[in-house]
């Protein structure tokens, strides 16, 4: 999917998100990801909901080309836990192989993703494409 | 051993200019440490002789300045960075807090021989600090960058927004008397650069139509006077770098030019003046809006943020609004008091209310940059008590009664499925989104300048004054006119002494930058506003203490709060007068008075939508005070 919102993102991921962000208000939600104890219900309540908001963005933005839900293109590389630790905002925007779409998405969107992001590659071991 | 440190194959060529350039610059680097170390530094002919090592080593570093300030500007700052101690704030996109930087290098040097206390061991200091900052760049990570041409255009650009923003004002450089026999120098040394990169990157040249401006700029320049007041700054940005600033933005395009470098991150590939307000990629205005391009909402978007902007709706008690000190009929800024009344009438703000038009050029937000991002700084003056006073989710709640409002964001959350529900957010979005609007209208001298239309001849006299004698470019810097300097990653702060009253009687109280970041450069700094539309968003200074511009100019005319016999131990502005005479202060005006942009004026919305609940139904459109 293209990031370009001449026609809305689609219903799906709407539906999508609405179903998600359902069970994100239910107490007993299975977390995809581990959340230390030490963790405040606040900030944890927080956690959620940009885990939340970035996988919806990634799925729509950048899942195209880089997979990370068994799906992108082989050219293209996954991320690096390394990656997504060091990366910050306006590296996102600066690199130019991240073309139009990372330059649209604003700060806190792009906070949002590399939240999910850190979280999904902290719960998930399995063996990455090496970065380029 | 040398050569295969560098990584370089020998003989001729791109990279070998590189290496013998950066030879050149260790060598003289070297010789003036070793000097130092033999001589001392208390004669005044010791001295003299100090600063002469120093202009050869300059003019050395100006020949690499083309790649060095491109490849690593931190760096390149500890060659020959401005300021003793730099606090870097770009951290803050990390959210960490920002970090001390001890300045170093050859300016510094310069600078200390003129202080009758410095040692020599403190001068050595700064000299063999600039030599391994130099060190930097024969690392495989930069020099790999020159086997390829992307890198090139980049760098060329960075140059090119210089030569318009400092190279010409004295930025870097303490004696004003070298400030252009510099300039030719390194205008001479880049086309040396240009020569070898031809000779190897054969597929990617520069233009004929740019290697001949580029001739004729070094004519210009060669023909110039030395005294940079004298120069043409003008025509030179008008008729040769931003000439030449286009033809390189279309090699950009054309030759597909990649980068990896966050230098680029704030530039737009696509436009063709350094005067286009589109080259700085700087705030966001859309918020969680941004990636919504369907024109029919981005209209709704933005009325519904224009009638949000004017509805007291956004404050506590229901009587003020954002147009309440950001008025549209006054470029977005409040002319009426040098600062806003407080919520429910309880005195006075300690700042100025800012012009909102160009504030989307700045990459820190308010006076004392403690947010990053447009939607933060308007979520925070929303929610503090003393401005509009609101808490979250109650004003949430008011303006989602209505229902005209209520079906608006509604039908924009389709486009952003990763939103759930309508937050403060989303309200706050669409105001940034309104009033970003107007940051988009070119002035008479951005007309000028781009060549389109004449410069009247005192406004050409007051910017040729404004990028030398008059000091004001090293800090405003064009072509934004405000505190960010190509490549626009970061926001500048000054300490002025700005006093609390008109006749000088103490120091305006206000601790700006360092409530923020506490430190003791800090105190009393704050953000480099713009220049635009200054003629029409006075009072001004952040406390709003003087009511005209010539009050303004006086006070810098004299040397700011130092000037003025107020003590002010850690002032950045040089506290000696400008010696302005008459005609050129005329002349100065003349020219802020060419930066008023053609901004339009909007009727105020005839009506605010109705709400569910009656009592918020008599609220006035704009608010009551």
């Amino acid at each position: 999917m293209t990031a370009k919102r001449g026609i809305p993102v689609g219903w799906l991921a709407a539906a999508a998100g609405a179903l998600l962000l359902f069970a994100g208000c239910a107490a007993q939600r299975k977390l995809e990801f581990p959340v230390s104890p030490d963790i405040t219900p606040g900030n944890r309540a927080l956690m959620i909901e940009r885990y939340d908001k970035g996988k919806i963005l990634f799925r729509a933005n950048c899942s195209g080309c880089h997979g990370i839900f068994a799906a992108g293109k082989d050219s293209v590389p996954n991320f690096s836990k390394e990656q997504i630790d060091n990366y910050n905002a306006n590296f996102v925007k600066g690199d130019q192989r991240n073309h139009a779409v990372a330059r649209k998405l604003s700060q806190q969107q792009i906070d949002y993703i590399l939240t999910f992001l850190g979280l999904h590659s902290a719960a998930h071991n399995t063996p990455r494409k090496p970065a380029l | 051993m040398l050569l295969a440190a560098f990584g370089f194959t020998p003989g001729p060529g791109y990279r070998g200019l590189y290496r013998t350039t950066l030879e050149q610059l260790a060598t003289e680097q070297s010789r003036l440490v070793g000097k130092m170390a033999r001589a001392g530094v208390g004669s005044g002919a010791g001295r003299d002789s100090f600063k002469h090592e120093i202009a050869t080593a300059r003019l050395k570093l100006k020949a690499a300045d083309f790649w060095l300030r491109y490849f690593e500007p931190n760096a390149y700052r500890r060659i020959n960075g401005p300021l003793p101690v730099e606090w870097e704030t770009e951290v803050f996109e990390k959210f960490e807090k920002p970090y001390r930087r001890e300045g170093a290098g050859l300016t510094l040097a310069e600078l200390a021989l003129d202080d009758s206390t410095v040692t020599r061991d403190s001068l050595l200091a700064l000299v063999r600090a600039s030599m391994l900052a130099a060190k930097v760049f024969e690392a495989d990570s930069i020099t790999r960058q020159l086997a390829k041409p992307d890198h090139f255009f980049l760098a060329n650009r960075l140059f090119l927004l210089n030569l318009g923003a400092i190279y010409t004002t004295g930025f870097e450089c303490p004696a004003p008397e070298r400030v252009i026999p510099e300039l030719r120098s390194m205008l001479v040394g880049t086309r040396d650069i240009y020569a070898a990169f031809a000779r190897d990157f054969p597929a990617t040249p520069l233009s004929a139509a740019y290697l001949e401006r580029y001739g004729a700029a070094i004519a210009f320049v060669q023909a110039q006077p030395d005294d940079y007041a004298a120069f043409d700054h003008f025509a030179f940005i008008r008729d040769y770098v931003n000439p030449l600033f286009a033809m390189n933005q279309t090699m950009i395009l054309g030759y597909a030019v990649a980068s990896h470098s966050v230098n680029d991150f704030t530039l737009n590939d696509s436009c063709a003046s350094m005067f286009d307000k589109g080259l700085y990629n700087a705030q966001n205005t859309k918020g969680v809006y941004s990636l919504i391009e369907d024109a029919r909402t981005l209209t709704q978007i933005r009325e519904t943020g224009r009638l949000l902007f004017y509805d007291p709706l956004m404050s506590g008690n229901n009587q003020r609004a954002c147009v309440s000190c950001h008025k549209p009929v006054q470029y977005f800024s409040d002319r009426a008091v040098p600062t806003p009344e407080a919520f429910e009438h309880a005195g006075r703000l300690k700042r100025n209310a800012p012009s909102l038009v160009d504030a989307p050029f700045n990459h820190l937000l308010m006076l004392d940059g403690r947010h990053l991002t447009l939607q933060a700084q308007a979520h925070d003056v929303m929610t503090n008590p003393a401005e509009l006073g609101s808490v979250e989710q109650v004003l949430v709640e008011k303006v989602m009664s209505c229902k005209d409002y209520r079906s608006a964001f509604r039908s924009f959350l389709k486009w952003i499925p990763e939103e759930p529900k309508v937050t403060l957010d989303h309200l706050i979005s669409a105001i940034t989104f309104y009033y970003g609007g107007f940051s988009y209208y070119p002035a008479a001298f951005d007309d000028a300048i781009n060549g389109k239309a004449t410069l009247a001849p005192e406004a050409h006299r007051g910017f040729n004054l404004f990028m030398s004698k008059a000091q004001c470019a090293t800090c405003h810097f064009v072509p934004q006119f405000n505190g960010v300097k190509p490549p626009y990653v970061g926001s500048e702060f000054e300490v002025l002494g700005v006093p609390a009253d008109t006749l000088y009687t103490r120091l305006d109280p206000d601790s700006g930058r360092a409530v923020v970041n506490p430190a003791l450069e800090t105190v009393h700094a704050f953000r480099t506003g713009s220049l635009r539309n200054i003629a029409h968003t006075g009072p001004y200074m952040h406390n709003g203490v003087f009511r005209t511009l010539d009050q303004v100019i006086e006070f810098y005319d004299a040397g700011g709060g130092t000037g003025h016999h107020l003590n002010v131990p850690n002032q950045t502005l040089a506290a000696d007068s400008l010696h302005l005479t008459v005609g050129e202060k005329s002349d100065l005006l003349a020219f802020l008075r060419s930066l008023d942009e053609r901004v339009p004026v909007e009727a105020p919305p005839a009506k605010l939508p109705r709400s569910s609940r009656a009592e918020l139904n008599h609220r006035k459109i704009g608010g009551e005070y």
